[in-house]
C-alpha cells in the first residue's frame, strides 16, 4: 500500500468516525419539533408515490385514495379506530325488513369548496359516473353486490333511496366506497363521454370542488401537494367550532422509506402515512423516550404475509409427480414446521405476533378466540409428511419424493421487500430441518402477480392490504370465484368440498342482517380455513407509527391512512418540554 | 467567414450527430420492448387493490398492454417518429410533457452540481498536480474518498447527517409566488442533492486535472517558457493550466450527459423531481410508454454530451477530427 493511500483511509476512517460521533451525541434545536405558538396550523405529512389522478373514480392507489378523502366527502365513512359505520353527509339511514331499501336523510346545508349547495343530485350523479362504462371505474366493482350495481332514486333534494340487488349483511358500509363528487363541475364531462380524462394531475385545483375537509391549493409534481382548509366543509367539532383545525396541510413526497423516517426524526415532517418498519422500531422508541416523536402501538395489524401452494387443477395435471404438494397432509406439515415464535422474533425483531389464520386479533369484530394457534412440531410435521410419500430414502437428511427426487419447492416472494425477503429465508431455513429444500426465488411485484394469475408457480409468500375489516367486504379472498382466492383462483364451480362449504357459509353470512348471526357463520368459516389451510400464516407483524410530538388529535388506525383518515379533527399545538 | 460543409470539423461533427440519433433511437426502443416484455404489467397491482379480473382485462385492452409486443412497438414508434411519446399509464399525462418537466428539474441539478465540481475541482487539481507537501496530500486523500463513495451511500450519508444536524430544508407551505420565490425555493432544495452529485464529480475532475497539469508542465514550450524566467505562477496557473484542460474538456461533456440523464439515487434518497426518479418510478410500475420517453430523454442528454465533448476534443485537437 503507498504512502498517500494509507494516509487518506486514515484521513476516511477519522473523518467518518468524527462525523458520526459528533451527530449521534448531538441534540440539536432542529431536531426537536417545531413548537409553534401562534400563525397558522400547518402540518406536514410524507407520501411515499404522488397520486395517479385527482379523479377519484379512476384511481384506487393509496395516495389517490388518501386525496380524495382530504378533497371529497361520502354519504357515511367507517371510523378507522373503533372500525364501525358512522354518519357523514347523510346523517341517519334506515332499511327495509329484507335489508334491501335503504333511505338516507341527507345533511342540509351543506355546500361544496366552491359554494354552490350539495344535494341528492349529487349522489345520483356520483353512483352513475361510478357505474359508467367509458369511465371504466375501478370503484365500481366494490360499489356492487354479486356483480350488480346499486339503484338509487332521489325522492327530494335532501334524501335518496338506494335499492341493493339482494340482501347485504354490511348495509350501509358498502357506502364508505362511493366518492361524492360535484354534478354542477362534471356532468358535463359525464355526457361528453370524457370524464375519465377529467381531473388529472394537470387539471388546475381551482377547477376541482369536494366536500373534504380541505381544497388542493398547489401540486408540484414529484414534490409535493398543498392542502388549504375548505371553508365549507360542513363538520363542527363538540364545541361547535367549524372544522378542520389546519389551515394547511402539506403531502411531501418522498419516495425512499429511509429518507421519509430520516425526516421524521429530524423534525422536518409531523408524520408518515405508513407504519414503522420493526427495523426502525428502535430507533423511533429512541427518539420517542428522548421526547422528539410519539410514538402510537396499534397492536395487532390486519393483513399478515401468507404463504400459499398452487392448489390448481392445471397445476395438478400438469406436475402429477408432484401431487403431494396439493394435499392437506403437506400443508399442514409446513405450517407445523415452522416456528412460529422464533419467526416473530427473528424476521420481526420481536415485533410480531404468531398466527394461524388470515383474521388477527386486531379485527377485534370478527377474529374467533376460539381458534387455536399451530404448534411448533417438526415430529408431527415429519410424520404428516411421510403419510404424504415423503421420506429420507438414502438418509442424506433430505426427503425424497416416493419417485426418488428430493422433495421440496420453489418459493416466490417479492423483490426488494426486506420482510418478504427475510420471512422466506426463515421459511427456508425451519423447512430444511424436516428435509423439505426450499428454493426462495425473489421476484419485483408485477412478476409475482403475473406468476399468480398465470398459475406458473409452486408456492407464493406475499400479502394484501386490507381495505376493510367485514369479511363481506373481502370476498375476493374468501369465495372460490373470487380474483384473490390466492391458491386457486377464478373458480367457476367449488374445486373442493371445503371450498363449496366457505361458499355457503359466507353467502349466508353476507345475506345476513342479524350481526350476531354474521359474526357466528364467520366463525365457522373461519375454522373451517384453520383445518384446510388453504393459506398458511405465520406472524403477523405489531403496528406502531410515529408523529411528531407537535401532532395535537391523532387517532391511529390499522387501516390505510393510518393518521390522515381523520384529518380534520388534527391540530398542531407548541411542544412541552420533555 | 464561413464554413465549408467539406470543412473537417464540419464533417466530423454530422458523423457524431448522426450516431447521436442512432444512438437515441436504439435506446429508447431497447427501454420500451424491455418494459413490455419484463414479466408484470401496470395493471398487476390492481389485483391486490381488489379489481376483478374483468376490470383488470379492461384495462389492459384500454392500455393496449393485450396487443402483441411487435404490433404494440410498430404503434409506438409509428406515435414517436411524430414526437408523440403517447400518454403515461400511472400519471394520466402526456409522456412529453412529463419528461420534460422532470427533465428540467434534472438538469438544474445537474448543472449546478456541475458548475461547483468544476469550481471546487479544477483548482484543487492544479495545486495538488503542481505542488507538493501536506496540502497536496490531503486534496489526493480527499479525493480518493470522494470517488470511493458511490453517490447512493454518499446520498444516504448527507440525508442522515442533515436530518440529524437539522440542517435539512423542511417543506414550504406558502408559495407568494413569482420566479424569484421559485428559484429561491428550489435553490434552497438543491443544496444537499448538489452535494451528493458533486463530490464525486468534483473529486474525478481534481485527479484528472492533477495528473494533466503535471504532463503539462513537463512539455517543452512550459520548460523553455520557465527557463525564459515566467513566474512560476502565471506558468501555472494560465499557461499550463490552458494546455491541461484538453483531457479534462474531452470527459467533461460525458460527465455532464451522464449527469444530466438523472441519477435515481439521488433524486430516490433525497426526493429530487427528477428524470432518474421518474425512470425508476415507471419501471417499476411497468409504465412502458414513460420508460420509453425517460430512456430517450436520457440518450439525447448522454448523446449530446458526447457530441459536446467529441466537438471539444477535435476543436482542440486537430489530430482527433482529422483521424476520426
Amino acid at each position: 500500500m503507498t504512502r498517500s493511500r494509507v494516509t487518506s483511509t486514515v484521513i476516511l476512517i477519522v473523518g467518518l468516525a468524527s462525523l458520526f460521533f459528533y451527530l449521534r451525541g448531538r441534540p440539536t434545536d432542529n431536531a426537536s419539533p417545531r413548537p409553534q405558538a401562534t400563525g397558522p396550523q400547518e402540518l406536514v405529512a410524507t407520501v411515499r408515490s404522488e397520486p395517479r389522478s385527482f379523479n377519484r373514480l379512476v384511481a384506487r392507489d393509496r395516495t389517490s385514495n388518501l386525496v380524495s378523502l382530504l378533497l371529497h366527502g361520502k354519504l357515511v365513512r367507517i371510523n378507522l379506530e373503533t372500525q364501525e359505520v358512522e354518519p357523514a353527509l347523510a346523517e341517519r339511514w334506515s332499511s327495509s325488513a329484507d335489508g334491501r331499501i335503504w333511505t338516507l336523510a341527507l345533511r342540509r346545508g351543506v355546500a361544496f369548496s366552491d359554494g354552490q349547495p350539495f344535494t341528492s343530485a349529487d349522489v345520483l350523479f356520483s353512483l352513475e359516473a361510478a357505474y359508467d362504462p367509458k369511465v371504466a371505474s375501478p370503484l365500481a366493482d366494490s360499489l356492487m353486490i354479486d356483480g350488480q350495481p346499486l339503484e338509487v332514486a332521489a325522492p327530494d333534494d335532501h334524501s335518496v333511496v338506494i335499492t341493493f340487488p339482494a340482501p347485504f349483511g354490511p348495509g350501509v358500509r358498502l357506502l364508505d366506497n362511493l366518492v361524492v363528487l360535484p354534478r354542477h363541475k362534471l356532468r358535463q364531462a359525464l355526457t361528453a363521454g370524457t370524464l375519465r380524462e377529467a381531473w388529472g394531475l394537470a387539471a388546475n385545483p381551482a377547477d376541482m370542488a369536494g366536500l373534504g375537509p380541505f381544497v388542493l391549493r398547489e401540486y408540484r409534481p414529484g414534490d409535493r401537494l398543498v392542502f388549504a382548509r375548505n371553508p365549507h366543509y360542513w363538520r363542527k367539532d363538540d364545541t361547535g367550532r367549524q372544522l378542520p383545525y389546519l389551515d394547511r396541510l402539506v403531502l411531501e413526497i418522498v419516495p425512499d422509506q429511509n429518507a421519509e423516517m430520516l425526516r421524521l426524526e429530524g423534525g422536518q415532517a409531523d408524520l408518515t402515512t405508513g407504519e414503522v418498519r420493526p427495523d426502525d422500531l428502535a430507533a423511533i422508541r429512541k427518539a420517542a423516550a428522548d421526547g422528539r416523536l410519539a410514538l402510537h402501538d396499534l397492536g395487532v395489524g390486519l393483513d399478515p404475509d401468507f404463504l400459499w401452494f398452487n392448489l390448481t387443477d392445471a397445476f395438478g395435471r400438469s406436475h402429477p409427480q408432484k401431487s403431494w404438494m396439493q394435499q392437506r397432509e403437506f400443508r399442514s406439515a409446513v405450517s407445523l414446521a415452522v416456528d412460529r415464535e422464533a419467526f416473530a422474533n427473528t424476521v420481526y425483531l420481536g415485533g410480531g405476533i404468531p398466527v394461524s389464520g388470515p383474521v388477527t386479533t386486531g379485527n377485534r369484530a370478527w377474529h374467533d378466540p376460539s381458534i387455536p394457534l399451530v404448534p411448533y412440531d417438526p415430529a408431527r410435521a415429519r410424520a404428516l409428511l411421510a403419510e404424504v410419500g415423503l421420506r429420507d430414502r438414502d438418509g442424506n437428511g433430505v426427503l425424497d419424493t416416493p419417485g426418488g427426487a428430493p422433495a421440496g419447492f420453489a418459493l416466490l416472494t417479492q423483490k426488494g421487500n426486506t420482510l418478504r425477503e427475510r420471512s422466506a429465508a426463515f421459511i427456508q431455513e425451519d423447512l430444511r430441518k424436516v428435509g423439505l429444500v426450499v428454493d426462495v426465488v425473489t421476484l419485483e411485484q408485477p412478476a409475482v402477480i403475473e406468476r399468480l394469475t398465470k398459475g406458473d408457480y409452486e408456492a407464493i409468500y406475499f400479502g394484501t392490504q386490507a381495505s376493510d375489516t367485514d369479511p363481506a367486504m373481502n370476498l375476493d379472498f374468501w369465495r372460490s370465484s373470487g380474483a384473490f382466492h390466492a391458491w386457486n383462483p377464478g373458480q367457476s364451480v367449488p374445486a373442493t368440498p371445503w371450498e363449496r362449504r366457505i361458499d355457503e357459509l359466507m353467502q349466508a353470512q353476507v345475506r345476513s342482517q342479524d350481526p350476531s348471526e354474521r359474526v357466528r357463520l364467520f366463525g365457522d368459516v373461519q375454522r373451517l380455513f384453520a383445518q384446510e389451510q388453504p393459506a398458511i400464516y405465520f406472524v403477523a407483524p405489531r403496528i406502531a407509527i410515529a408523529t411528531s410530538r407537535r401532532v395535537v388529535g391523532a387517532r391511529p388506525a390499522l387501516i390505510h391512512p393510518m393518521v390522515l383518515w381523520s384529518a380534520d379533527t388534527l391540530s398542531v399545538a407548541p411542544v412541552p418540554s420533555p | 467567414m464561413a464554413v465549408s460543409v467539406t470543412h473537417p470539423l464540419v464533417r466530423y461533427m454530422a458523423r457524431r450527430a448522426v450516431f447521436a440519433a442512432m444512438l437515441v433511437v436504439l435506446v429508447s426502443s431497447g427501454a420500451m420492448l424491455l418494459a413490455r416484455v419484463a414479466p408484470g404489467d401496470f395493471t398487476s397491482e390492481m389485483l391486490t387493490e381488489g379489481a376483478s379480473r374483468t376490470t383488470m382485462a379492461r384495462e389492459r385492452e384500454r392500455l393496449g398492454l393485450d396487443r402483441s409486443i411487435a404490433s404494440s412497438y410498430v404503434e409506438w414508434a409509428r406515435r414517436t417518429s411524430r414526437l408523440d411519446f403517447g400518454e403515461s399509464f400511472k400519471f394520466g399525462r402526456p409522456v412529453g410533457a412529463l419528461v420534460a418537466e422532470r427533465a428540467g428539474n434534472t438538469a438544474a441539478l445537474a448543472l449546478a452540481a456541475l458548475v461547483v465540481a468544476t469550481v471546487i475541482g479544477l483548482p484543487l487539481g492544479v495545486v495538488a498536480g503542481t505542488r507538493s507537501g501536506v496540502v497536496p496530500s490531503i486534496i489526493r486523500a480527499a479525493s480518493i474518498v470522494g470517488l470511493s463513495l458511490p453517490p447512493l451511500v454518499l446520498a444516504i450519508l448527507l440525508s442522515w447527517a442533515a436530518a440529524r444536524a437539522g440542517w435539512w430544508p423542511g417543506a414550504s407551505t406558502t408559495n407568494p409566488g413569482g420566479i424569484l420565490w421559485w428559484s429561491l425555493d428550489r435553490a434552497r432544495l438543491l443544496v444537499l442533492p448538489v452535494c451528493a452529485l458533486a463530490i464525486p464529480v468534483a473529486a474525478t475532475l481534481e485527479r484528472l486535472q492533477a495528473r494533466a497539469i503535471r504532463d503539462a508542465l513537463d512539455e517543452p514550450c512550459l520548460l523553455a517558457a520557465s527557463a525564459r524566467g515566467i513566474p512560476i505562477a502565471r506558468l501555472r496557473w494560465r499557461h499550463a493550466l490552458r494546455l491541461s484542460l484538453t483531457p479534462v474538456l474531452s470527459v467533461y461533456g460525458l460527465m455532464a450527459g451522464s449527469l444530466l440523464s438523472g441519477s435515481f439515487a439521488v433524486e430516490v434518497v433525497m426526493a429530487w423531481p427528477g428524470l432518474g426518479r421518474l425512470m425508476y418510478e415507471a419501471l417499476l410500475a411497468r409504465d412502458v410508454n414513460l420508460v420509453a420517453g425517460c430512456a430517450a430523454a436520457g440518450a439525447v442528454f448522454v448523446a449530446a454530451g458526447t457530441l459536446a465533448s467529441d466537438i471539444a476534443a477535435a476543436w482542440a485537437d486537430p489530430r482527433v477530427r482529422e483521424g476520426a
